[in-house]
C-alpha cells in the first residue's frame, strides 16, 4: 500500500462537519447541534467535529426547504468547501420541501441545485438515523476518493 | 561542531522536534477524551489528532484571491518553527537539564508569543473581515495574559537567585537543581500565588474555553484560522500541540520539578503524569465546565486577578 493510499484511508476517520441551515425552522439543527449528536450519541467517536469554517469542512450537512432568500448565498457557501467534499441531507424539507412543498418561496428540493450523497428523510430525523447518515457519507468520500469500501 | 550537532538532535529529536510533538498531540487527545468522559460521551480515538493531520495533508490548499499570499503561506511556518525552537528548550527533571544554562527562561518568555503573533498575521493577510476581528481579540488577550506570565518568571527567578546568593536567577538548569536539592516551589507558601496564577494563564496562552475568544467558532467562524485548510491548518495544529508541550513542560520545570527514582525512564514517566495532572487541573476540567468569555471580561479577568496574584508572590519573595 502506497502511502497516498495509505493518508487516504486514515483521512476518512477524521470527517469534520459544517452545518449549512438553508431556511430551515431549526428543528433539524437543534437535533444537530445540541440534543442528538453531540451529548448524548455522540459523533466525536468518529472522529467527528464540528467546524464553523467552510474551508475546513469535509461533510456538509444540510438542513431546510432552500427558500428564495438564502438560495444563493447557500450556493457561495456551499462552493467554498474544498473538494472532496460529502453532501448530506438532514430532514425532509431539503429532500422533497415537507410541508412547505411547493411554497411560493421554496426553491427546493436541493437536489436540484447541489448533488446531494446521503438523504436522512425525518422531522427531525432521529438522532441515530443522522449518525448512519454520517457513516454512510464516510464511506461515499472513500469512494470519491478512489478507494473502494 | 559537536555543540551544534547535539543543539540540532535537540531541535528535531529530544525534547524538541519529534518527541515534544508525539507527546503534544498526545495531551490534545486525552484532553478531547477525557472531556468527552466528563460529558458522559465516548470521545475519540487516542489517535484522533494524528487522523486530522493525515486528512488535512490530502486535502486542497485554498489561498483567497485578495489575500497577501507571501505572509498567508509564511505565518503557518513561522508559528510552527518558533515552537519547535521553543520544545527544545524545556527540561524534562532526570532526564535532560536544558540546552544551555544561562537565560534560557528569558529566551522561552521572547518565543512564547510566537504562535500567537504567527496567527495574527495569517489572518490579517487572508483579508477576511473575520481575520481581522480575530486580529484585535488576540491581541488584546496577549497584551493582557503575557503581564502575569513576567510577574511569574520574575517571582522564580527573583526566589531562587535570592536564595542562592545572587540577585534573579534565569537559568532553567539552576531553577531545577536548586528545588531538586530544597524542595519543589510549588509547595513553597510564597509561590503558591505565582501557581495558582500559571494555572490561568495556561488556558488563555492555549486559547481554549473559556478564553477561545480570537477563534470562536460560533460568533466569528474560527477567526483568523477562517480562511486555512490543508497542509497550512496541520501546521496551525502541530505548532499548538508543541506549544501545550513547551507550557506545561514548563509549568512542571518551574513549580513541580522534584524527582522519584534516579532511573531516567521512570522520571520520563514522572514528568509525562505531571504534565498531563497540570493539563487536566488547568485546561480540561475548565474547558469542559464553562463558556466562552467576551473579549472586554477576559482582558478585565488577566489584568485583575492572575496579576495580582502574581504580584502578590513577587512581593513575597521580595519581603522574606
Amino acid at each position: 500500500m502506497s502511502l497516498d493510499t495509505l493518508l487516504k484511508k486514515l483521512s476518512v476517520r477524521s470527517p469534520w462537519l459544517f452545518r449549512i441551515n438553508a431556511g430551515s425552522c431549526n428543528g433539524c439543527d437543534v437535533e444537530l447541534a445540541t440534543t442528538a449528536c453531540i451529548p448524548r450519541y455522540d459523533v466525536e467517536r468518529f472522529g467527528c467535529r464540528y467546524c464553523g469554517s467552510p474551508r475546513h469542512a469535509d461533510i456538509v450537512l444540510i438542513t431546510g426547504p432552500l427558500t428564495t432568500r438564502v438560495r444563493d448565498r447557500v450556493l457561495t457557501v456551499w462552493n467554498e468547501i474544498p473538494e472532496p467534499k460529502v453532501t448530506v441531507a438532514v430532514g425532509i424539507c431539503p429532500i422533497s420541501g415537507g410541508v412547505f412543498r411547493e411554497g411560493y418561496s421554496i426553491e427546493g428540493p436541493i437536489s436540484r441545485h447541489i448533488p446531494v450523497d446521503v438523504n436522512v428523510p425525518g422531522c427531525p430525523p432521529r438522532p441515530q438515523a443522522i449518525l448512519e447518515g454520517v457513516v454512510l457519507a464516510k464511506q461515499i468520500w472513500l469512494k470519491k476518493l478512489g478507494l473502494e469500501v | 561542531m559537536s555543540e551544534t550537532l547535539y543543539a540540532i538532535l535537540h531541535m528535531t529529536l529530544f525534547p524538541g522536534g519529534l518527541f515534544a510533538l508525539t507527546l503534544g498531540l498526545f495531551y490534545k487527545a486525552l484532553d478531547r477524551r477525557v472531556e468527552a468522559r466528563l460529558q458522559r460521551r465516548v470521545g475519540p480515538p487516542l489517535i484522533q489528532p494524528w487522523l486530522d493531520i493525515a486528512k488535512l495533508c490530502t486535502k486542497e490548499t485554498l489561498i483567497p484571491r485578495t489575500a497577501c499570499k507571501s505572509v498567508f503561506l509564511a505565518a503557518p511556518v513561522v508559528g510552527f518553527a518558533g515552537m519547535a525552537v521553543c520544545a527544545a528548550f524545556i527540561p524534562v527533571p532526570g532526564v535532560f537539564g536544558g540546552l544551555y544554562n544561562m537565560g534560557d527562561l528569558l529566551v522561552l518568555f521572547y518565543l512564547l508569543p510566537i504562535p500567537a503573533i504567527a496567527m495574527m498575521l495569517g489572518g490579517s493577510a487572508s483579508s477576511s473581515p473575520f481575520g481581522a476581528v480575530g486580529f484585535s481579540r488576540e491581541m488584546l488577550l496577549m497584551l493582557a495574559y503575557e503581564m502575569p506570565l513576567l510577574m511569574i518568571l520574575l517571582a522564580v527567578a527573583m526566589l531562587i537567585g535570592s536564595q542562592s546568593g545572587g540577585t534573579a536567577e534565569f537559568s532553567l538548569l539552576k531553577i531545577i537543581d536548586w528545588q531538586l536539592a530544597e524542595g519543589s516551589l510549588g509547595f513553597h507558601p510564597a509561590m503558591i500565588p505565582a501557581l495558582v496564577a500559571y494555572l490561568m494563564f495556561l488556558p488563555g496562552t492555549m486559547g481554549v474555553v473559556p478564553f477561545d475568544i480570537p477563534e470562536a467558532e460560533t460568533e466569528i467562524i474560527e477567526g483568523p484560522l477562517l480562511e486555512y485548510g490543508g497542509p497550512l491548518l496541520a501546521l496551525y495544529q502541530m505548532g499548538s500541540a508543541l506549544k501545550t508541550f513547551v507550557v506545561l513542560g514548563l509549568g512542571v520545570a518551574l513549580f513541580f520539578p522534584g524527582l522519584i527514582s534516579d532511573y531516567w525512564p521512570v522520571n520520563l514517566l514522572w514528568f509525562l503524569a505531571k504534565c498531563v495532572g497540570l493539563m487536566l487541573v488547568s485546561l480540561t476540567l475548565v474547558k469542559s465546565a464553562t463558556g466562552r468569555f467576551r473579549i472586554d471580561q477576559a482582558f478585565r479577568f488577566y489584568v485583575t486577578v492572575p496579576t495580582a496574584l502574581a504580584l502578590c508572590s513577587l512581593l513575597l519573595v521580595w519581603a522574606l
